[in-house]
Parts: C-alpha cells; sequence; structure tokens
C-alpha cells in the first residue's frame, strides 16, 4: 500500500525462456486441449484482492508449480502483469487470462485463471472477471486483515453468484517481522477468517447455500506467495507437516525446503479443484442470476447443460489489442462451441461479425484452436469488432446477458489533445477503442474543438490510460489538469411547471422530487432497470420503497433519474413519448445549473396537451418543450450541485496520527473514526475527491513516508451551500456557459 | 398592423388580387417556407412580381423568436406570407394571438389551399371529409413507419365513411436529429406514401394522388394504393386521399379525372 502505485515498483525483465518449459508448455497446451472438453474437469476461477494483497505473485506461484514458468522465478517475475506499465508500476491493471492444468485424486484438471487488478481505480475490471468465472479465490494480508476492497471484491464475487474460497497471505511476517507465537498467530488468522465469513454472510443472507469458508472445510489456506509455500487442514493431514514445523523453517530460513515439503501451488489448486464447482455445477446457478430471458427456452436447457453442441452464448468479459492479431474479445462460453468462421450476432448492434480465430490464453500469449473452443472454457477471440467488453454474442438472436454491474461511477475528466495535428484521426480511434476495452471509462468526442474529455475511476485510472495512448499508440497527447465530475439533484418536490412548446400549440405539466437513496442504489446495481421485465421491476421498485401506483407508471430510467408518467388518456401521447423522453435525456444530461448530470431524480409528467396533427407535435416542437419543463421542474424543486466523495483509510504510525488526520480534515474532509490496529493507528474519514487530487504526495512528506492509505469512491454528496455559486460559475466558465444563473435559482 | 397573407398554391400569380394589394401596401415583408412551399417560384421572383424584400424566416424564428416581426408591426405594415392559406395547416394563429395581446391590429386574407384544391380536382365532396393527417417521414419520428395516430385518424373516418386528405411531409432547411441527416429540402412523394400505406396498412384500399394543384399540369390517380405505389408522379408537391365510401358521383369523377379502374367501383 502506501503508494498507490504499490512497492513493486522496480522493473523485471523477462528471464531468457528455458528451452525445456517451451516443450513442456506445448505439452500442457495438449493437455488443455484435451480437457476442454470435459466440463466436469474444468475449473473457471478469478483471484481477486485488495491491493497488494498479492494476486499477481500467486497467479505466479500457479503458473510455476503447471510448469508454465520457472519455478526460481516465481514470485518476482509477475508474469500475468503482461504489458509494461504493470511491470513497472508493480500492480494489476487490467484483468489477465491464464489456462494451465493440474492433477488432483488422480485426474487432471483445466483451470482456467484471471488474475484481477485490485486498485480501487480498475473496479470495473474485477466486476467483468467475475461474470467469466465460477470460483473466486480471495486473497488477504495476515498482517493487514480484510481490507476495503476485500469486501468490493467479495461483493462483486457473491453478487455475480461466484462462490469464495480464502487464501491468507505474507503468513512468513507474521512468523519473522511480527515475530509472534502460536497463539497470536492462531488469533488473527481466526479473525481474518471471521471478517471475512462476516461479509459472506451478509451478503448471502437471503440465499439458500452457506458459502462461509472454513479451515476444517478446507476452503482456506495459508502460507506465503513470495516463499512460495502454503498449507491448508487436507494438505496438512497429507503431508504430515505442522504449524510447528512450518514456524521453525520459516523462522531458520529453510524456505526452500519449506517449499518443496509443501508447495504453494498444489494446496492452492487442490482447494481450487475440490471446491470450487465444475461449469456443470455452476452454470445451473448461474444463468438465471445472469440472464433474464426465457427460462423454458431451449438456450436457456443449452445454457443449463453446458451443452456444446447448442447454440454458441458468448460473453465478452474483457476486450484487448494485439498489434497483430487486432482486438481479442476475451470471455465466457455459456452453450455451443465457438470456432473460426461462424457469422455471430453481438447484442446491441446489428448484422453479424465473422469469427476470425479462436483459442485461449496461455500466460501472455494466445494458442489458436482450429479445432474451436466448447463451452465451459474461457476463449479468446477474434474478428468480433462489434463487441465490447459485456456483449453477449450468439449464434441466434438472444435476449442480451444482464449488462455487467459496475459498482463505481467515473469521477475524474480530463482533457486529452493530440500535440500533431494529423494524429487527430489515429487518436479518436484510440480512444473509442479505450472505451471498449474499459466501459467504466467515458469518452466525450469533441471534433470542433480537438479536445477529447475521457474520464475514470481516478487519478491512476486516467494517468494510465494516457500513458498506454502516448506509449503504445505512439501518439503524443497533451492531457489537461484532472477535473472532477459533478452532478445535479433535486433536493425537495417542486411544484407543478408548464413546459410550451415554440409553437405554443402543445404543453406539458411536469414536477420533480428527489428519489430515495435505496432506489438511487438499485438502480446502479443494475436491480432495477427498463431492460428487465415490467413486473419485475415494478416489484424491485416497491421493494426498493416505492409507492405501488407510481411504480406503475414508470416509463423511462435515465441514469438514476426515472420518469413516470402520471398522465391519463391522452390521444397522441404514446406517440409522442419519444420525443419527450429525448427532451428529458437532454435536460438531464446537462443540468440547470452548470451542464452537469442530473441524478437520483424522479420526474412526474402529470398531463399534456398536444397538437392534433403529427407534424405540429414533431421534434422540433416537443424536445424544446420537454427540456425546458425539466429543468424549471428541477429549479423549483431546489438542484443543487454535487460533488464526488471518497472514504480514506490511512494506517500509520501513532506519532503521525496528528499530521495525517490533519491532512483529510484540511481538505474539507470528515474523520469520523481513530482506532488502533496491531502498532498501528487507522485513521478513517471521507473527503471530497477534488481535494484529494495530490493527496499522495502530501501525505508522504506529511508523515515522512511512514503512511499507508487506501481511499475508495464513496458517491456524491450536496456541496456546501457557501461553496455553491462559486463553484457553478467557475464551471460554467470552464464551459464557455454564460455566467449568469437563471432568475428563478434564487436559493443559491 | 400584421396582416397574413396566403400565396395560393403554386406560383408568383397564385395569390389572390386582395393580396396582392394588401402586399403591395406593405412597409416590410416576412415569408415562412417550411409548413409549405410554393414550387413554381423563387423568392426572388416573388420579390420581383410584388416588388418588395421579403425576409424568409425558419421555424425558430417564427416560433421562438417572433420579436422581429412583432416589433416592426408595432409601427409599419408589417406583411406575413406563406404558401396556401396562413391558417390551414399551420401554427399561426398563435402569432396573430401574440400580435393581439401587444395590440397590434391583425387582417387574413385568405390563400387557396390544398384542402380545396384536394376536393376540386377529384371530384371527392368537401362535406364528406374527416379528420386530415400529416404522414412524416419515418426518419424523423423514428418511430413506426406509418405512425398509430395516423392510422387511427384514417380507420376512425372510414368507419364514419369519410375520406381522408393526407398531406406529405416537407423538410426544407433541416437540421437533423439523431445522427440522421438529410441533403438538401425533402418533399414526400405520392408514390413513396402509397408504398408506406400499402405495406403498413393496407395495400388493396383506394387511393388517390393529387400532385401539383395548382400548376398548370395537376395530375390526379385513383387507384389501389399497391399500384399507385409503382408509379412516378413527377415533381411535388403532392398529396393523398384515402377515400371513405365513395358516392357515385364521386366514384365517376374518380374514374373520369383520376383514370380509377371501373373494378374498383363495382360493389357500389
Amino acid at each position: 500500500m502506501g503508494n498507490p502505485l504499490g512497492k513493486n515498483t522496480t522493473l523485471l525483465t523477462l528471464l531468457p525462456v528455458d528451452p525445456c518449459i517451451m516443450g513442456r508448455r506445448k505439452k500442457i497446451v495438449q493437455e488443455c486441449e484435451k480437457l476442454m472438453d470435459k466440463p466436469e474437469q474444468i475449473r473457471n476461477i478469478a483471484i481477486a484482492a485488495h491491493v497488494d494483497h498479492g494476486k499477481t505473485t500467486l497467479s505466479d506461484n500457479l503458473l510455476a508449480g503447471a510448469g508454465m514458468i520457472s519455478d526460481e522465478t516465481a514470485g518476482q517475475q509477475l508474469a500475468m502483469d503482461t504489458k509494461e506499465d504493470e511491470q513497472e508500476r508493480g500492480i494489476t491493471i487490467d484483468a489477465a487470462n491464464v489456462s494451465m492444468t493440474h492433477e488432483w485424486e488422480g485426474e487432471n484438471h483445466l483451470i482456467n485463471l484471471i488474475d484481477t487488478p485490485g486498485h480501487v481505480d480498475f473496479g470495473g475490471d474485477v466486476t467483468r472477471a467475475m461474470r467469466a468465472v465460477d470460483g473466486a479465490l480471495v486473497v488477504v494480508d495476515a498482517v493487514e486483515g480484510a481490507m476495503p476492497q476485500t469486501e468490493t471484491v467479495l461483493r462483486q464475487a457473491l453478487r455475480e453468484g461466484v462462490k469464495p474460497a480464502l487464501f491468507i497471505n505474507k503468513v512468513d511476517r507474521l512468523i519473522n517481522e511480527l515475530q509472534e507465537g502460536p497463539e497470536e498467530m492462531q488469533k488473527r488468522l481466526v479473525d481474518v477468517i471471521s471478517d471475512v465469513n462476516e461479509l459472506i454472510r451478509g451478503m448471502t443472507e437471503e440465499k439458500d447455500y452457506d458459502w462461509t469458508v472454513s479451515v476444517e472445510d478446507g476452503t482456506v489456506a495459508f502460507g506465503s506467495a513470495l516463499y512460495k509455500w502454503g498449507v491448508s487442514m487436507p494438505s496438512m493431514e497429507e503431508t504430515g507437516i505442522s504449524f510447528g514445523d512450518i514456524m521453525e523453517l520459516e523462522r531458520g530460513g529453510d524456505r526452500q525446503e519449506l517449499h518443496e515439503r509443501t508447495p504453494l501451488s498444489d494446496v492452492v489448486l487442490d482447494m481450487v479443484a475440490e471446491h470450487f464447482p465444475n461449469p456443470l455445477d455452476a452454470q445451473p446457478r448461474r444463468i438465471p442470476t445472469v440472464w433474464r430471458g426465457d427460462s423454458e427456452s431451449d438456450l436457456a436447457r443449452q445454457m443449463r447443460e453446458v451443452d456444446d453442441d447448442g447454440e454458441v452464448v458468448f460473453m465478452a468479459t474483457d476486450i484487448s489489442m494485439d498489434p497483430h492479431a487486432g482486438e481479442i474479445a476475451t470471455g465466457r462460453l455459456f452453450s455451443g462451441t465457438i470456432r473460426k468462421g461462424q457469422e455471430l450476432y453481438v447484442s446491441g448492434t446489428a448484422g453479424k461479425n465473422r469469427v476470425q480465430s479462436v483459442g485461449v490464453f496461455m500466460g501472455g500469449e494466445r494458442e489458436e484452436l482450429d479445432r474451436g473452443v466448447p463451452a465451459g472454457n474461457i476463449a479468446a477471440v477474434t474478428g468480433l469488432r462489434d463487441a465490447i467488453a459485456g456483449s453477449t454474442v450468439s449464434s441466434v438472436e438472444m435476449t442480451p446477458f444482464e449488462s455487467i454491474e459496475h459498482i463505481s461511477e467515473p469521477v475524474i475528466t480530463k482533457s486529452v489533445e493530440a500535440e500533431r495535428m494529423d494524429d487527430l484521426p489515429k487518436l479518436i480511434q484510440t480512444l473509442q477503442q479505450v472505451a471498449k476495452e474499459d466501459p467504466t471509462i467515458r469518452i466525450e468526442i469533441n471534433e470542433d474543438t480537438g479536445e477529447h474529455l475521457i474520464s475514470g475511476q481516478g487519478e491512476l485510472h486516467l494517468e494510465v490510460i494516457t500513458q498506454r495512448i502516448r506509449d503504445n499508440q505512439g501518439i503524443p497527447v497533451r492531457t489537461g489538469e484532472p477535473i472532477v465530475v459533478y452532478r445535479e439533484q433535486v433536493q425537495g418536490e417542486s411544484h407543478e411547471v408548464e413546459g410550451v412548446s415554440p409553437n405554443r400549440h402543445n404543453k406539458f405539466y411536469i414536477t420533480a422530487e428527489p428519489l430515495s437513496q435505496d432506489i438511487v442504489d438499485s438502480i446502479k446495481l443494475g436491480e432495477i432497470s427498463m431492460d428487465m421485465p415490467e413486473l419485475e421491476r415494478r416489484e424491485a421498485l416497491q421493494e426498493a420503497g416505492m409507492d405501488k401506483d407510481t411504480s406503475q407508471n414508470v416509463e423511462h430510467i435515465h441514469g438514476t433519474n426515472i420518469l413516470i408518467d402520471d398522465t391519463k388518456g391522452i390521444q397522441h401521447l404514446n406517440e409522442t413519448m419519444e420525443l419527450v423522453i429525448e427532451g428529458l435525456e437532454e435536460a438531464l444530461d446537462d443540468g440547470p445549473l452548470a451542464a452537469e448530470p442530473v441524478q437520483g431524480t424522479l420526474l412526474r409528467l402529470h398531463d399534456a396537451r398536444l397538437h392534433e396533427d403529427t407534424i405540429h407535435r414533431g421534434p422540433a416542437q416537443v424536445i424544446p418543450a420537454t427540456r425546458d419543463a425539466v429543468h424549471r421542474s428541477l429549479i423549483a424543486g431546489q438542484v443543487k450541485l454535487l460533488e464526488p466523495i471518497q472514504n480514506v483509510r490511512i494506517d500509520v504510525a501513532s506519532e503521525y496520527m496528528g499530521s495525517a488526520s490533519g491532512e483529510i480534515q484540511g481538505r474539507r474532509g470528515r474523520v469520523d473514526d481513530m482506532y488502533q490496529e496491531g502498532d498501528l493507528m487507522v485513521i478513517e474519514g471521507i473527503a471530497p475527491v477534488e481535494e484529494m487530487i495530490g493527496f499522495s504526495s502530501d501525505i508522504r512528506s506529511a508523515t515522512e513516508g511512514r503512511a499507508s492509505w487506501n481511499t475508495e469512491n464513496a458517491g456524491f454528496r450536496v456541496l456546501s451551500d457557501n461553496l455553491q455559486r462559486e463553484k457553478i460559475m467557475e464551471i460554467r466558465e470552464r464551459k464557455g456557459m454564460k455566467l449568469e444563473l437563471s432568475q428563478a435559482i434564487d436559493y443559491i | 398592423m400584421l396582416t397574413f397573407i396566403g400565396l395560393g398554391l403554386y406560383d408568383e400569380r397564385s395569390v389572390t388580387v386582395e393580396g396582392r394589394e394588401a402586399l403591395a401596401d406593405a412597409d416590410r415583408a416576412f415569408a415562412e417556407f417550411y409548413t409549405s412551399h410554393l414550387v413554381g417560384a423563387t423568392v426572388e421572383e416573388l420579390e420581383a412580381y410584388h416588388d418588395i424584400d421579403i425576409e424568409v424566416r425558419d421555424r425558430a424564428g417564427v416560433e421562438q423568436d417572433p420579436g422581429a416581426i412583432l416589433d416592426a408591426a408595432e409601427d409599419e405594415h408589417v406583411a406575413f406570407l406563406t404558401a396556401g392559406d396562413t391558417m390551414i395547416s399551420t401554427t399561426h394563429v398563435d402569432l396573430r394571438l401574440r400580435a393581439e395581446d401587444r395590440g397590434i391590429e391583425t387582417r387574413l386574407i385568405h390563400g387557396v389551399t390544398a384542402q380545396s384544391a384536394a376536393s376540386g380536382l377529384t371530384g371527392l365532396q368537401n362535406y364528406r371529409f374527416g379528420k386530415a393527417v400529416t404522414l412524416p417521414f419515418p426518419y424523423v419520428h423514428g418511430g413506426d413507419p406509418v405512425p398509430k395516430s395516423v392510422v387511427d385518424s384514417l380507420e376512425a373516418n372510414r368507419e364514419l365513411g369519410l375520406h381522408t386528405l393526407v398531406y406529405l411531409d416537407i423538410k426544407v432547411d433541416w437540421e437533423g436529429r439523431r445522427g440522421v441527416e438529410v441533403d438538401g429540402d425533402q418533399y414526400m412523394t405520392a408514390d413513396y406514401a402509397a408504398e408506406l400505406f400499402a405495406e403498413h396498412w393496407d395495400g388493396d384500399a383506394l387511393g388517390v394522388a393529387v400532385c401539383r394543384a395548382g400548376s398548370p399540369d395537376p395530375v390526379v390517380a385513383a387507384d389501389r394504393l399497391s399500384a399507385l405505389a409503382e408509379r412516378d408522379f413527377g415533381d411535388p408537391l403532392h398529396m393523398l386521399i384515402i377515400p371513405g365510401e365513395v358516392h357515385h358521383v364521386e366514384a365517376d369523377a374518380l374514374s373520369a379525372l383520376g383514370g380509377a379502374p371501373e373494378e374498383l367501383f363495382d360493389e357500389h
């Protein structure tokens, strides 16, 4: 932790490839191919954790155990951090994929593994990866314990119906650095397990299965990814090694022996093979959670049964760029067999894409397989030019999968400009590509000014993206200062306002009121959307607290705003509704205060008067009328500016506690809690994202580098009244809007 | 003073004598051609014929920003011109009401309108028309190719045995919307409209195309909609009529003036 760029910041060059590994690699590919057709021997898994808890190091252990990288370098090689910037920064930025084999109880198993980033800025990758897998290996640092991001990744896994198992890493530090005795150690490990179980229990209350982990069941393993050893209850029984032996060997520095006697990869992969469901077990449970199509249909049956003769149903969870092969869509194949030459539908786009090649990932490399990849596997597909991360790709037209839920919305924007005019077309293309690869990035192309906007999860997120544009695409770009993304939201119920069309022959009567936080959260999580069947949506809305009548009249959802149609029997309104919605969306995308997006607002259409003829109630009339009505209803509801905030946690030596908490308080922040944990003080609080820009270096100097810290986006909060006008004007000026507000805005 | 003057159906000579004289008296003239259009005369030809400068306003210039017209009418004699009649199938009563609100005297000089020509050229009796509708270009609204409200009106009219006059969309200086762009001005043709109705409503129903009303070579053609869809009626403007029950004299007129095939009226 500490510096979000992580501790492993040295650049590690990949070692010369060992010819013996080359040979083995080929054998592994052949072995993988054989196993692909046997779903009962397949495990699709992800490794997920808080940043720097050791996911990638663990992945490398597993790869080495499978003979895919040399044993000596596991733990240092970071083979799954394939992009240069990842190896430089020492953190995993994208989810990376790899397939390997592992023998368990006399049978060989195919393990398809996705390593995911732990840094909070890259949360979107984690959510997408979870869609592809059935089991999640949650890694927790024994010293730090469960951290905020541990909770987030667990939540992401459980929401997708992905079963967790726990690996407690860095146990060597308990023994050597902290010099803990067996009892202290045991207590610490039990605490970690019960913290994790508390999270799991809380998130699976309504489920009919118990997914809590336990040492006795063998769903918990301990060890050191750095020194490549690990144990679990079953492994200790098998190898006869005891905790006493471990402590002795670890203290004596005999880690090599420890590794040889109880290698981490065997222990963890045994746990994976034994406790994670194979696709045949997992898909019948997962399909209803991720797909809302007709459960009685053949397609539903084929997906439940992992039918490799069925229709092709593939969900792209990642899009990456290969300089030779072009765009590679990686994802989970739920049904059918995907082969070169197939013509497949891509959800949300017209026409079909032709599959150019199909393969699997082996380390950073893709192995093409002419025979195709059957259902139940993770496949890498080229030729799907219309696919984005999250697309449903299929051989028949079908209800797409539930959109993959992004827990966080973009909070920071940067402008990007090509230094050379000639690069402009290439830059636009690259930006569009970036948005395709990472849907948590938003791109706004402005062809007039050439100053494009790119929005993401945090400073680091944007920094990485712009660096890639520079380095990978070789486009020199100028970037602006990071700008925080704001929101606008009504504070109270408005009176009824009238919107009149330019020809004055059409009128719309609208009110605005705030939506409850429960409803907003449900929309954000995708539990309420216009894609779902009406009845289900109604129920979900009522469950989140909306009254019955209102829930029956939902006409549209835009962002986290809802339009209710409370009109009755108005002739021609149906036909006009599309235009009403278009006007509404325009009004909500550019709010009345500073043209920032409106959130959490319920708009009610009470009445409308329409011209008899379509032509006189067309776009030129209805769009401006509703846009105007929506803005005026928002103002009548005292719309205010909201700013994004972050939860901040600082772990710091007690002598620096004052300076560290001062860093939060000095940033319009609030310290909520301070408590001792081990020999460190933990400070928890919140602060505005805007003020957190540059926090990294300030906290380092305030604590002489003795603090480690972590932030997590925590939504938006109303900006304090005394800053409203100033901030609104600042944004308006930046956007070139006029510097006076509508007269009706007299409350700020 | 604000005088609304209908310019009639086709060219600079389609205006009434009263309208021409009123325009000659005017100090300034404004016009809009987005609701309809004189096909037989350019603005320059109109200006030359009436010896006055004509300021053409776009939709926003009339609806959202009528100030310039009204300000001028406060102390000068201003003429506001449209093709056809200024008050038929337009929303300009709004402009008149705004003027009245400001205490500006207003006057209306009628023009010959498409409705009159539709009845006149086809022999379909004006007593027997129901609600009129406009058929918009599908790309404008993005909904069903034939909007439900159009079908509803049409069927409500037929239920009562009444004819339906279908105005055909024109797009002049259209800005485009949601990624749809249009090159130049667009006038929907009667064959295109007949095709839309044939595909999305009833191709066997009788239709009457009325083309270039008011010009020296107007065309009236009566046939099944599916047959009209196959024809080419030449230059704009076009209209389409979907007759309801046909009176025997109307049937005779459609045969004699519109070349309707005899068998279409056999059952009557």
